[in-house]
Formats: C-alpha cells, structure tokens, sequence
C-alpha cells in the first residue's frame, strides 16, 4: 500500500522534517506513528496524503508514485483513503450527517446511498441521536467522531488518522482507538499517529513506528 | 458532470451559505450590477431608437436633381435612368411641372390660393432621387459628371448631422458595453475571490478528500450567476420604468420622431440584458475562480 525509500522532505525555509524514510505498509496493517511534537508525524503524512511532496527518495502511496506534476493522479489518490484531520476540518454551519455525506459528495455514489451511508458511519460511531446537531454544538469527542465517520463512509483502502486521541482523556482515546482499529480489516490499512505511547504500548498486532526529529528511529511489527 | 446533477440541491444550498456569509458584499455587488446594467440598458435604448430614427429617414433622404429647361421629356426619362444607374442612387423618378404644382398646392393647404394670382406654372420639372445616406457625400460629384444637369437641390447638412448623432450614439455605445463588460467581470471576480477566501479552509478539506476543481468550484460559479442574472433583472424592471415614463414624456412635444414600439423595444432589451448578464456572470466568475485557484 505504502512504499517509502529514502523519502526527505525539505520545507522552502531549510527545515528537514523527514530524513531518508524506508517504510512499508501492507493491506491489512495497523500502523502507529508515535514520537513528541515537531518529531515529524504529520509530515510523514501529508506525503502519504500527497500534500506535500517527496524533495528525495520515492514514495509511491496505493500504487500512486507522490510527485509535483500529478495533481489530478493525487486526487483520485485522496479519493481513496478516509483521512482523520488533528482539527477535524469539519464544516461549521452544517449538521453532523451534512459534514459526513460532503466527504462522499463526489465520490459518484447516487445522493440515497450518501445519506444511507452517512447514517451507518454515524450510528457505527455511536452518534446515532446527533446526526442532525450542528457540529459546533457537540463535544471534542463527538466532533473526533463525526470526523471518523466522515473517514470510514467513504469506504476507504487506507484510512490515516492524525492525533486522533490529541486533547481526549484515557477512557475517551482509548475508545477513538478501539473505534479505529474496528474498521480495520484485510484489505485496509490504518495508519495513527499520537504521542500517546502510553495508549498503544500493548499493542501486540500492530507496527510501531518512532520518529525522532524527522528520523525513522524504531519500527516494531506486529504479530499478526 | 453526474457528480453536478446529483448534488444539485447541495449546490444550491452551498450558495446560499457563501452568499449568506458575504451577505452585504452579495447585495451591494447585486445593487451595482443592477445600477451598471440599467446605464447600459439605457444607453442601448438610445441606440435602437436613434438607429430607428435614422432608419426611417434615410428611406426619406432624396436630392432634387433640375436639368436644362430644353431637354425634352423623352431626354429627362433617360436622365432619370442615368442618375438611377449611379451608385448609391435606388431610385429616381421624373416629377412633372404640374406634379411639383399640385405637391406645392399640398404643402401650402389653405394658402395655396397664392398660387392662382401667377400666370404660368412657375415650377420645373426635375428629378426625384432617393438615395442611401451614407453616400450623400458622392453622388454630387457623380451628378456633376453628367452632362445636362444644372442644379441639384439636398438637405445634405440636415442628414449629415443626423447621421453624425446616430454614429456618435453607437461609438458610445460600444464604449458603455465595454465598460460595463469590464466592471461586471471585475465585480463578480472580486465577489466570488471573497467568497472563496471565506471558505478557504472548507475549500483545502474538500481538496484533501480528492474533491475536484469543478465540484469545489460550481457554488461560487452559481453565486456569480446569480448575483448577474440578479442584477440584470433589477436593471430590466427599472428600464421597463424609466422607458414608460420617456415615451409618455416624448408623446406630446415630439410625436413627429418615428419612435419603435416600446413594448418590442423593452422585451427585446430584457432578452439582452439577461443574455448579456449570463454571460458576464459566467466569465465574471470564471475569472474569480481561475484567480483564486490556489
């Protein structure tokens, strides 16, 4: 799903918050990103998101090798996975079953089936009676989980989850997590990233990752 | 174009939305377009019925063409058919003596009693000659080339003017349309670029779940057509007005102007302007989308 070999990434002002990546997922893996702030984690993917580019190494994401010049290649890329934004990027103004169903939008699916779908995804997040709240009345927690069924509708082949237990209590990332993994099966990947380590340290069926100032230091494969 | 027909109602309410968070910038640029299509719709109106003006007197515009009086009436029937042979010319008639006595008699109504205290018939025989306006400046010269002509009579200063106002008219014209092209184009760019700077963060999510361009983009086209088709009904509603109230203004003082149907003259200029308006909506906000495009 994922191939990175020697992958940098350089921002224009010199920062180098990705050094000489080797990375690989496979369909069918959960993969924890961890490390502190500015470790690189939401750098490593936006390159898996094709937002931000590869100035060395080659990355090819779900069969799609990430350069400039390849916009409308990286689009129908992001089509495919169900991204988790560190904000959620939901849209103010609309109900929760509205931010849902705008991710489906333009994924040619017939305007019965997006709400049918948005429903199912709210319902699996167990926000069954808020589907019609506006989503700045809800909570950080319900907002992390509209912003996980607007992912997971999309039926997506990987789905990448930034900080998602970022601002939660234990029993609250804890249930984030256990959200995600449940949609994890053998042909999707899931990809977290949290500084969190202590939330994820017994996972045993998962791949760790530790980065460190833009270094891959550690990766751990799971058991499964 | 299937993702537009399926989400034709969330286009709908996404303009809604972008048009409700710039609200007072969507009604003043709604005001100004309306204002700036009525100057032009106004200005087109004066164009249509000065070229209807002009219209119906250059198929009045004749030159009076006197030859010797020896030539016989034979002579002056080839005359009349020499002159109607000269570009410009489409036709040219032979009036009679008594022809040009009994018109006079006509002209002069209760008067024409001045007539019977002369002898003779003091008018001549000469030659009618419609011609097209906008060769009045040659045919002289041609007339003077043929032998056996000694006068030539026009109102040559009267169509020239009218004829300078009419041409005055349509290079304003031209210019107006240019303007208001222009301004449209620039207000509803800046109103869409407005918009999109307000739903820019909306836009970038969108963008990062693979949305394309034309579905991010189709509510903002929607508000710009809006917002001109808006304007330009605003501006019809208000010409229909204000051409109601000149024509009841011109009935009386100058009923003698050919004036053109107002009925016809404000149907056809609100198909214009809602033409026109489509159409600087379209281009207005296609330039406000390309220019805000990153």
């Amino acid at each position: 799903m994922i191939e990175a070999k020697g992958v940098c990434l350089e921002y224009p002002d010199g920062t180098k918050a990705i050094k000489n990546i080797e990375l690989s997922v496979k369909p069918g893996e959960l993969v924890y990103i961890t490390g502190p702030s500015g470790s690189g984690k939401t750098s490593l993917l936006k390159l898996f998101m094709g937002e931000e580019y590869p100035t060395a190494g080659s990355l090819r994401v779900l069969g799609q090798h990430i350069s400039r010049g390849q916009a409308s290649r990286i689009r129908g890329l992001r089509r495919m996975i169900g991204p988790v934004f560190q904000d959620f990027r939901l849209i103010k103004g609309r109900t929760a079953l509205e931010n849902v169903m705008l991710g489906m939008r333009f994924l040619d699916i017939p305007s019965g089936c997006i709400r049918e779908n948005a429903g199912n995804a709210l319902k699996k997040v167990g926000l069954e009676q808020k589907m019609l709240s506006l989503v700045e009345h809800l909570s950080w927690g319900e907002c992390q989980r509209v912003a996980i069924a607007r992912a997971v509708s999309r039926e997506p082949v990987l789905i990448i989850a930034d900080e998602p237990t970022g601002n939660l209590d234990k029993d609250n990332a804890l249930n984030i997590l256990e959200l995600l993994k449940s949609f994890r099966n053998d042909n999707k990947a899931i990809i977290i990233t949290t500084h969190a380590t202590h939330l994820i340290e017994d996972e045993r069926y998962a791949v760790h990752i530790r980065m460190d100032n833009g270094n891959m230091l550690k990766e751990r494969s799971g058991e499964a | 174009m299937k993702n537009i027909l399926y989400n034709t109602g969330y286009f709908i309410k996404e303009t809604k939305t972008i048009m409700r968070l710039n609200l007072l910038s969507s009604i003043l640029s709604f005001l100004s377009i309306g204002l700036i299509f009525f100057i032009l719709a106004m200005m087109i109106s004066g164009w249509w019925v000065s070229s209807h003006v002009v219209l119906a007197i250059q198929e009045e515009a004749e030159i009076s063409i006197y030859f010797s009086e020896d030539m016989d009436a034979a002579g002056a029937e080839r005359l009349a058919e020499e002159i109607e042979n000269i570009e410009g010319v489409y036709e040219a008639r032979l009036v009679s003596e008594e022809e040009a006595y009994s018109r006079m008699e006509k002209i002069l109504g209760k008067e024409a009693r001045v007539l019977e205290y002369l002898d003779d018939n003091p008018f001549s025989p000469f030659i009618e000659a419609k011609i097209q306006i906008e060769d009045i400046g040659l045919i002289p010269g041609k007339l003077d080339l043929i032998e056996g002509i000694e006068h030539v009579r026009d109102n040559r200063e009267v169509l020239e003017r009218i004829l300078g106002i009419s041409q005055t008219i349509k290079i304003l014209g031209y210019l107006i349309i240019a303007a208001v092209g222009i301004s449209t184009t620039v207000i509803i760019s800046h109103i869409i670029r407005m918009g999109i700077y307000d739903c820019r963060e909306q836009i970038n999510t969108l963008r990062l779940m693979g949305a394309p361009e034309a579905f991010i983009g189709f509510p903002f086209m929607l508000e710009g057509l809006l917002l001109t088709l808006g304007g330009g009904a605003l501006s019809s509603a208000l010409a229909a007005y204000a051409l109601k109230y000149l024509y009841a203004q011109a009935a009386g003082p100058i009923a003698f102007i050919p004036l053109p149907p107002r009925e016809a003259l404000v149907s056809d200029l609100t198909i214009l302007i809602m033409l026109l308006s489509t159409a600087l909506g379209t281009a207005g906000s296609f330039f406000g989308l390309s220019s805000a495009k990153n």
